[in-house]
């Protein structure tokens, strides 16, 4: 074994002596942390994308490269790890620490909202923490409200297993975000912890100047000197590097950087910058191989390429964030549904204006998920329908009703719950409003539906991964099925994109370290419609066929209907996806009676659910759609006679 | 055939037969330098047998009729200018006409003469000549009389001997037509059921007898005999691993004590001896596994399927020496010469479904094979990258033969043998074979012939899956499909 330098934590270490000792540890050390937040990395769907491959890749460098931690799980990575990459996150990071066996490992865990975008039941969010802290050592829990009993279970059970907890407090800026009010929280946060925590500050929007971070560090630290503070942010504005060093300078520990391979357009600073700009004031990067980071990134370098798909369409930076606090993203996705939308030209107007004014109306929480996605959809909503508030989303009202948690400073007005809920907005605010708990589920039932939909036996793992996303869950485990264990592949045969050439070749070990060799031959369609492509597997050919696609191979025609298209439709009857999103659930079926208001279809888009309501009277005669599909803007959805 | 003092020197060999044997037989043919003639019929037009031939003679439309056809197996040797005929194993093996019609036409049979198939193919006939040389036999009957006589002189000696009993067909063999009778009821009932099975089956309704001895191991003895007197033999298999009475898995030699195997040999030398056998034979023996008792079966007068264990065990090519002794040379292999050292399993691989109970998957393509190689690791297999199943004919894609020194060492050859193997396209009896291997009971040598049935487990063995096809699967669909769907 590597002798690693001194003041290195790992996780044997973490095993051997827990979490006290550690943090004392670290208490002793001279100098600063820093954690790599790949998970983080650039603020759209690229940071989610990384493949094992490429994961796998570059850990020696990694594991060498002296983090405090790697954040690698949480956040929306779970469901993208199950969806997109088609790998159990379990299973990934049980690979991955077998690869970097010296490198703690970091979530972000959204409290209740676990690695989703709604509460859990308390039994669904204990047995998750339970299970993913077998191989996450440092956990990350934050509540868009900052509201603190939407993190006590996942507290409690980090303690339980041994775990480093890593409470947060969100940060944001406005007259209500004083020293006071966080430092106070904290306070809240110690007395259900005790002291032998991190503590984060969350500043996922990269808000707030160099000068304003270091005050609140200083603040807390003023208050409770032995507090080991994190400090996360964001370079969506350029200056985060500014605030990092304000950070360490009035005594954070910890702060957060990436690959500079990797990193750029709202994600985390360059990790080498920090390290030579703390440097030079003074502060050594703990237990931290600049080579190291260096030979990471010139790995990463060439892999950057394959993941183009997936890089945010929307360059350069954004100080107006500043204005808008819309975390990076919520921006990247925001611009892609404005461009899908029609309503790209109106993007300032929402941004500067209308965005910032909706979050002052809801009581300046924090814009994090799933609060920033509130905000903008209503922020949206509002300015592309013309009146404010109209066709409010589930969320929105679940929101207002303090059903998510209470309010941190200020109820909206009076009048936004009369344009939210109607005329009778105080007999339903009296009769629905007050925290919603969510009943705890029957683990056995969940189970025997699990393994009805997959035809077999569920293991544990797989049960805590179906609770998470149900639908999706499912989906990879029959892909795992068929196709085993994908995640092998590296993403230039993931990403492919137009086919390959004939006689192009890949060879990677599959799962058991097998070597196989893979190489493109002729390919031609059958009568039938399916393709036979004739592969050299490990040097014989074998021909391997794909079967056509159930819908026919049409490609979808490309819909550009706008807003007020659909509308139109749907006053005939005729039902479009009002934005693209997947469809979650249809609660009617062909032959209902539907009336004014009622719901028809439910779409999922932006981790929020939009109702889509009938605008008119009528039966049901055709549905095009089922739960789990994904749909564009515009794409049919039903059909109701009127 | 070749009678005393009568010799012909062979040129030219028409294999009466088809598949792994034909090919088998062929390749021994060519080592001796002589010509080599296939016949076939129709369906077979594709076989992989027939491009080792130096002539293939095309008998007719068939399917499995031609093969069967006396004449026009004569025909073709005659048409070839073909002097001997093999026949191989099942088809006209066994079928004294055919050895006689070679007489007449002057054409070499190569195995026993006409006579020797015809008595010891009468189970009757070959119970009595066994009898005179005082072989032990499984107590049973004569051939029943017909009607309610046969009936009652089968339930005396059901009083007699004690049940279960197995009423036989005299024409059967190979398994067939045996049933197993556990009371003086069943027999009442059964009897005229398997004698119109016997009928419809063999063509033939008679019926004999015998005390069923339960679970015994199937031990046989590997002879050669030539027309000048010598009899010899090349040692034992174990063929107890049956299923329904068709032997699956074959193993050389029976793992008995010495003094055992030494009575067998005897006892199958001195049989062959009565019967005034020549050629190559096969002895069967029925043996208590608990007291190591063993009685005389039947002879099988022919090469067997399992043949090959005891050649990659004695290093002797059977097929030579019936050729030798077909042509009336004297049997020259000195005692010393046979040496029975180490282990050998010979396995069928077929294109079964062992799951669904074996059921052939006739019409399917082998997209990719690979076979195994490496020491002691033998092959007879007529299959390729692109062979079609037949629907028409057996299932048999290779036999696998392995040897080892000791009997863990031969387990775990034919594992990797069996692992090595890569076949894509039809279901096969490969991972049922590995089930065995694991088995505990096998691995000590504990199985008889209700092996099977004692180990229903084996069945539930995982189908074997390459993470490499899953993966190749994915890789042709993100090709096809120009993106890949689950990625995007």
């Amino acid at each position: 074994m590597n002798i690693l330098p001194e003041g290195r934590i790992t996780p044997r270490e973490l095993q051997r002596s827990g979490v006290k000792a550690v943090l004392d540890k670290m208490r002793r050390t001279q100098g600063y942390y820093l954690t790599n937040t790949e998970r983080d990395l650039s603020q759209s769907d690229f940071k989610n994308r990384i493949m094992p491959h490429t994961q796998i890749l570059v850990a020696p460098e990694r594991n060498a490269a002296g983090y405090f931690s790697l954040e690698i799980t949480g956040g929306a990575s779970v469901h993208v790890d199950l969806l997109r990459k088609q790998m159990n996150p379990l299973e990934k990071l049980e690979v991955l620490s077998g690869h970097m066996p010296d490198t703690l490992f970091q979530t972000l865990c959204r409290g209740i909202n676990l690695f989703g975008y709604r509460p859990y039941p308390e039994n669904v969010i204990r047995l998750t923490v339970e299970t993913f802290a077998r191989h996450v050592h440092v956990w990350r829990v934050f509540d868009f409200l900052n509201y603190i009993p939407n993190m006590i279970p996942v507290y409690e059970e980090v303690k339980k297993a041994g775990r480093i907890l890593e409470a947060a407090v969100c940060f944001s800026t406005g007259p209500e975000h004083t020293n006071r009010f966080y430092v106070k929280k904290v306070g809240e946060i110690l007395d259900v912890t005790g002291p032998d925590i991190l503590l984060a500050i969350k500043n996922h929007g990269g808000l707030g100047s160099p000068g304003r971070i270091g005050e609140l560090v200083r603040a807390i630290l003023q208050k409770y000197p032995d507090l080991l503070i994190h400090y996360h942010g964001h370079n969506t504005d350029g200056n985060e590097i500014g605030r990092i060093v304000a950070a360490v300078q009035n005594g954070a520990k910890i702060v957060d950087a990436s690959d500079h391979a990797l990193t750029g357009f709202y994600g985390p600073p360059p990790l080498l910058t920090v390290v030579n700009t703390l440097e030079d004031y003074g502060y050594p990067a703990v237990g931290l191989d600049k080579q190291a980071v260096i030979n990471a990134s010139n790995k990463l370098r060439h892999e950057r390429p394959y993941y183009r798909d997936f890089e945010s369409q929307f360059f350069g930076f954004d100080p107006t964030v500043q204005t808008h606090k819309l975390p990076g993203g919520a921006t990247g996705s925001s611009f892609e549904q404005a461009q899908k939308g029609g309503f790209l030209d109106r993007m300032p107007e929402i941004l500067q204006n209308e965005l910032p004014r909706v979050q002052i109306e809801l009581g300046n929480f924090w814009s994090v998920t799933p609060g920033s996605q509130i905000l903008w959809t209503t922020a949206a909503n509002n300015v592309v329908k013309g009146a404010r508030y109209r066709d409010p989303s589930d969320d929105l009202k679940n929101l207002m009703l303090e059903r998510y948690g209470k309010f941190p400073f200020y109820k909206p007005a009076p009048e936004i719950y009369e344009a939210v809920f109607g005329r009778d907005w105080k007999k339903i605010v009296r009769r629905e409003a007050g925290y919603q708990k969510i009943e705890d589920v029957d683990l056995d039932v969940e189970r025997r539906i699990l393994e009805h939909a997959i035809g077999r036996k569920a293991t544990d793992d797989e049960l805590v991964l179906y609770l998470q996303h149900p639908n999706d869950a499912v989906g990879f485990f029959k892909f795992e099925e068929k196709f085993g264990k994908t995640w092998v592949l590296p993403p230039k045969v993931w990403f492919r994109r137009g086919g390959f050439g004939i006689g192009d070749k890949f060879e990677f070990p599959d799962v058991t370290g097998k070597l196989h060799t893979i190489e493109i031959g002729p390919s031609r369609r059958t009568k039938d419609g399916s393709y036979m492509t004739h592969l050299g597997i490990d040097y014989h050919p074998e021909p391997v066929v794909t079967p056509a696609e159930s819908e026919g191979e049409k490609p979808k025609a490309p819909v550009a209907l706008t807003a007020k298209e659909i509308g139109a439709l749907a006053r005939m009857g005729d039902i479009r996806a009002t934005l693209k999103g997947i469809v979650n659930q249809i609660p009617v079926a062909v032959g209902d009676e539907v009336g004014v208001g009622d719901t028809l279809v439910v779409l999922e888009a932006m981790k929020m659910l939009t109702n889509i309501v009938s605008d008119v009277d009528g039966k049901v005669s055709e549905i095009f759609s089922s739960p789990g599909a994904s749909v564009e803007t515009g794409d049919k959805l039903m059909v109701i006679e009127i | 055939m070749a009678r005393k003092g009568f010799m012909k020197k062979i040129r030219k060999v028409l294999v009466a037969n088809r598949g792994e044997i034909a090919l088998r037989i062929i390749r021994t043919v060519k080592e001796m330098g002589l010509d080599t003639v296939a016949v076939y019929e129709k369906p077979d037009s594709e076989a992989y047998f027939l491009r080792f031939a130096d002539q293939a003679i095309l008998i007719g439309e068939g399917p499995r009729r031609d093969y069967l056809n006396i004449d026009k197996i004569i025909w073709a040797a005659q048409k070839s200018g073909a002097d001997a005929i093999h026949p191989g194993y099942g088809f006209l093996s066994e079928n004294p006409e055919l050895a006689a019609a070679c007489e007449e036409s002057d054409i070499v049979f190569i195995g026993p003469p006409p006579r020797v198939i015809r008595d010891l193919g009468n189970k009757v006939v070959a119970r009595k000549i066994m009898e005179k040389a005082a072989i032990p036999f499984v107590p049973g009957t004569g051939t029943l009389s017909a009607g309610d006589a046969g009936l009652a002189e089968a339930v005396a000696f059901g009083k007699t001997c004690g049940y279960p009993i197995m009423l036989k067909a005299l024409a059967g063999g190979g398994g067939r037509g045996i049933r197993k009778i556990e009371g003086e009821e069943e027999l009442r009932s059964q009897l005229p059921q398997a004698r119109s099975e016997a009928r419809s089956a063999f063509n033939d309704d008679r019926i004999y007898i015998e005390k069923c001895v339960e679970s015994p191991r199937h031990v046989e003895v590997q002879i050669l005999a030539d027309a000048h007197g010598h009899v010899m033999h090349l040692g034992t298999r174990d063929c107890s691993i049956q299923r329904r009475h068709q032997k699956l898995l074959e193993i050389a030699p029976a793992d008995l004590p010495k003094n055992v195997l030494d009575a067998m040999h005897r006892t199958a030398i001195q049989a062959a001896r009565e019967a005034g056998y020549v050629n190559a034979g096969t002895v069967e023996f029925l043996v208590d596994p608990k007291t190591n008792e063993f009685w005389f079966m039947e002879v099988n007068t022919r090469l067997q399927v399992e043949h090959t264990v005891t050649e990659i065990l004695t290093g002797i090519d059977l097929i030579r020496q019936q050729i030798l002794m077909a042509e009336g040379e004297t049997l020259d292999i000195p005692e010393e010469r046979i040496h029975l050292v180490g282990k050998a399993i010979q396995v069928r691989i077929n294109a079964e479904d062992p799951k669904n109970n074996f059921m052939p998957e006739g019409g399917k393509r082998v997209e990719v094979y690979q076979s195994p190689g490496g020491p002691e690791i033998r092959l007879d297999g007529i299959v390729y990258q692109g062979y079609k199943i037949p629907t028409d004919y057996d299932s048999l894609l290779v036999k696998l033969t392995v040897r080892g020194y000791s009997w863990q060492q031969t387990i775990q050859r034919l594992k990797r043998a069996l692992k090595d193997f890569l076949i894509v396209g039809p279901k096969t009896t490969i991972p049922f074979y590995l089930a065995i291997c694991d088995d505990k009971d096998f691995r000590n040598g504990c199985f008889t012939t209700d092996y099977l049935d004692a180990h229903s487990e084996l069945f539930n063995y995982p189908e074997p899956e390459r993470e490499i096809a899953k993966l190749s699967k994915l890789i042709a669909e993100i090709h096809s499909r120009k993106i890949n769907p689950y990625a995007y």
